[in-house]
């Protein structure tokens, strides 16, 4: 019945004599409460305090122990955690010390005037005389008790196994705690504390090691693991492998043993609702849509060029009217005409003509007429051109430059032209020969058509990075996250601080020799800013042969992925994927046994002592020389008990470490607790209810008579 | 106070009837005398061990001494058997995986993997 809370308040304190002693096993994790002679104690919670303020009034409040979680919603518990009154196994905080008491003492149904009862209290091994005098103080002057007297836990609940004739009366009792592990000797039922040793390790330690392994392991579910939720996980979970290293091996080999020996915990999850495929009905009502407003936009633009054809129409009807009306018009009085209706003379009408009847043509979609026509006239239009200079007047001269100027350029023009009709020739030849290459050996084809993708693209991924950023082609280096200015800056940004810095400092080796030769000056040009960004404008011929691969390979290799898209968002930008069961899991494979190991080897957690199976050795080394026979009588009543020893495989494990220490043939045998959490307590109650317990006491009077340093020669007899 | 809470008595009165002191006596609202409580480090110094004979137990000479075997080293991450070690990070490692995952480590989850085993840098 481990870490189950019993805090109802009982109603028969008044039927108990005063002269029957209360028990206290205060252990640093529970504090257990009860009646001597009684098999079990009556009040048992977390020994723990919490002050948080309610809520509503804002006033703050004591709350001892643990209570049900749904109840504290009330309070507000983000100011102070729960908190302990112990550091280590010593009790030092005796506020907390005392409102566990109250708490402890209001639970047993106290109503008198003060607590009229001896007490039996706990201590750790060795209790420092402060501690012990200050718990005598708080329970004399606070509570009024007549007697108390302090034992230890571990030495109760060898005793309480002794009489049930588990253990002998010579033997070690190995006791895990929740802060300390103990190796306590025993000679004819009395413990021998010059032997004893303490390791500071115990479950907590196990709890919070196996808690920051988990958080670190899965940091995103940190709200969930609370330090309950982890307790009860190791209790459920965690055990000792008889040999980690091999343990380990074998999850390290990925076998399916170890497969078998990992835990999951699914944390609460529900799947986010998956995104149906829009129904045909709406695929429907979209193309509807769609077309509606493709239909309305063909339309407007019908609208639009009915009207310009209307319009040129009408405009060519003019000027056909007008070229008709010239016609009947004498020569001298042309111009005059003309310019009353805005031209100035008859070509210009005709040209004018030519041009609106061309846009007509074009905007009805007829083919508009072939330039060679205009060609056709070309003589005539550069008529001036062949005529020497020295022939032609002032304004002829004028003329003819122009003629010379629109003659070039058209040529020009075509020049391109037909460059680029060559060009189209030259492509569609080599698209011809690839085809052939491709039919003729299509798979070699497009083998090397890959191969070739890939040797460009990674060639400009090294540019790339090289351009923008150094400290990637270095190799991630700073793991630290931080990036210094030279990782700030790109190659070309590096190589011109490079210079100036060698240009400012290069000085004093012998002569100043710069500018002798010519080549020197260049530096100039390159440490220039303008330099920089040199290579950007160029346009890129492998970036457009890339592109022209991957459209090539697109067109005849289904399979293929744009490798740099594909590539690069894969590693820049993690694409969403919903959440699936498997990110609310939690795995404990390693852990399980990991955790429980530090208290074979605290150094896990860098604490510099030995574990559980080397204290024995030192234990018994610290034993005063009584012969081997003494040994071997301990090592063959070896009593585990205590919160910790819970772990299964824990017997095993010490048997396996404790006869690689003690010599060969050593008798070795491992006895577990009837109940490791509860012996204390009950030995504590049997010791209390022998009618020789007054004699151990350490009454009110003696307080006050002898003072709290009395304490420090006070010794418990475990045998009476 | 909700009535849920006042039923399972969670709060803990301020007047305990069996008490000769109450904790309010003791320990008056807004005053920090007699609430400072020595640690287990002051409290040891001030028992002055050193004064007793060699022979007696005490709380500070029943410590285990540290262990007589080399101590094993575990991959801090996975807990395997670590035969590596990143002088960057100061971390253990078991193999090249491990590796990627501690160099792709933040310098903060370095510092708490290295605080398990008590071997975080700490600023004084």
């Amino acid at each position: 019945m481990p870490f189950i809370s019993q805090i109802e308040r009982q109603s028969d304190y008044s039927s108990f004599h005063p002269s029957r002693p209360i028990v206290i096993d205060n252990g640093a994790s529970y504090f257990r409460l009860g009646w001597a002679g009684e098999t079990d104690p009556r009040v048992i919670f977390r020994n723990i305090v919490q002050r948080p303020r309610h809520k509503i009034t804002g006033e703050t409040v004591t709350v001892v122990g643990d209570h049900n979680p749904a109840l504290l919603k009330y309070f507000d518990c983000t100011r102070s955690g729960p908190r302990s009154a112990f550091e280590s196994n010593v009790v030092y905080q005796f506020e907390i010390m005392e409102y566990i008491l109250d708490f402890g003492f209001d639970r047993l149904g106290a109503d008198q005037s003060q607590i009229d009862h001896p007490i039996l209290i706990t201590e750790c091994a060795c209790n420092p005389v402060q501690s012990r005098g200050k718990m005598a103080e708080l329970l004399f002057e606070s509570y009024g008790v007549p007697s108390v007297a302090f034992g230890v836990d571990a030495a109760f609940s060898y005793k309480y196994n002794q009489k049930l004739g588990i253990c002998n009366d010579t033997g070690l009792a190995i006791s895990s705690g929740f802060t300390t592990s103990h190796v306590i000797p025993f000679i004819n039922g009395e413990p021998v504390y010059e032997a004893c040793c303490r390791t500071n390790v115990g479950g907590y330690h196990v709890t919070d090691y196996l808690k920051q392994l988990i958080s670190l392991k899965y940091p995103h579910h940190i709200s969930k693991l609370t330090w309950e939720k982890v307790e009860e996980l190791k209790m459920e979970h965690c055990y000792i492998a008889a040999d980690y290293a091999s343990e380990v091996q074998l999850f390290q080999r990925g076998d399916k043993e170890a497969e078998e020996k990992t835990r999951c915990w699914q944390l609460p999850w529900t799947p986010s609702p998956a995104e149906e495929p829009p129904s045909e009905e709406e695929i429907a009502r979209k193309a509807a849509v769609k077309e509606k407003q493709s239909q309305r936009l063909r339309e407007m633009a019908e609208a639009k060029r009915s009207s310009k054809i209307n319009e040129l129409e009408n405009e060519l009807k003019g000027l056909e009217f007008l070229l008709e009306e010239l016609k009947d018009i004498e020569d001298d009085e042309i111009v005059s005409f003309l310019a009353s209706r805005g031209y100035t003379s008859k070509r210009e009408v005709e040209s004018a003509f030519a041009k609106v009847s061309q846009s007509l043509r074009k905007a009805k979609g007829e083919q508009v007429p072939s330039e060679e026509k205009v060609d056709v006239s070309a003589v005539e239009k550069y008529y001036l051109i062949d005529i020497p200079d020295d022939e032609l007047s002032a304004e002829q001269l004028k003329e003819k430059r122009r003629q010379v100027f629109l003659k070039s350029t058209t040529e020009a023009r075509q020049r391109a032209k037909q460059k680029r009709l060559d060009e189209e020739l030259e492509k569609e030849k080599e698209k011809k020969l690839e085809e052939q290459k491709r039919l003729e050996n299509p798979e070699r084809y497009l083998e090397q058509l890959r191969a070739k993708y890939k040797e460009l693209s990674e060639k400009l991924e090294q540019r790339k990075r090289l351009k923008t950023n150094g400290n990637h082609a270095n190799g991630n280096n700073n793991v630290s996250g931080g990036v210094g200015r030279g990782e700030r800056l790109n190659a070309a940004q590096r190589e011109r601080m490079r210079l100036l810095t060698t240009a400012a400092f290069d000085r004093g080796k012998g002569e100043d020799t710069f500018g002798q030769r010519d080549e020197d000056w260049q530096l100039y040009k390159l440490m220039s800013r303008d330099n920089d960004d040199d290579d950007d404008d160029k346009p890129d011929q492998d970036e457009a042969e890339l592109a022209h691969i991957s459209s090539r390979l697109q067109e005849i290799d289904p399979t293929f992925f744009r490798g740099s898209e594909s590539g690069a968002s894969a590693s820049e930008t993690p694409r969403f994927r919903p959440l699936t069961k498997e990110d609310f899991q939690i795995i404990l494979g390693v852990e399980r046994f990991r955790c429980p190991e530090v208290l074979f080897n605290p150094n896990f957690i860098g604490i510099d002592q030995s574990g559980l199976d080397e204290m024995v050795g030192v234990s018994l080394r610290r034993l005063p020389t009584w012969g081997q026979g003494l040994e071997d009588k301990m090592t063959s009543s070896i009593l585990v008990t205590g919160g910790s020893c819970l772990y299964p495989g824990m017997a095993e494990r010490l048997e396996a470490g404790i006869r690689m220490i003690r010599p060969c043939g050593t008798p070795i045998k491992i006895l577990r607790a009837t109940d490791p959490i509860m012996d204390a307590w009950r030995g504590a109650s049997a010791y209390a209810a022998a009618i020789e317990f007054p004699q151990q006491t350490f009454s009110r009077m003696d307080y006050y008579e002898k003072g709290e340093d009395w304490l420090r020669r006070y010794k418990f007899r475990y045998t009476i | 106070m909700e009535r849920e809470v006042m039923e399972a008595e969670l709060v803990l009165p301020t007047h305990m009837k069996f008490k000769k002191i109450q904790m309010y006596d003791k320990y008056p609202k807004g005053q920090a005398r007699g609430r400072h409580w020595k640690h287990l480090k002051q409290i040891i110094q001030a028992e002055n061990y050193e004064n007793y004979p060699p022979e007696l137990p005490t709380y500070v000479n029943i410590e285990t001494p540290p262990s007589m075997h080399p101590g094993k080293k575990i991959c801090d991450i996975t807990g395997f058997e670590a035969p590596y070690f990143d002088p960057r990070t100061k971390l253990r490692y078991a193999n090249t995986e491990v590796f990627k995952v501690i160099r792709s480590l933040s310098n903060d989850y370095v510092q708490r993997y290295l605080a398990l085993r008590n071997a975080a840098v700490v600023l004084k």
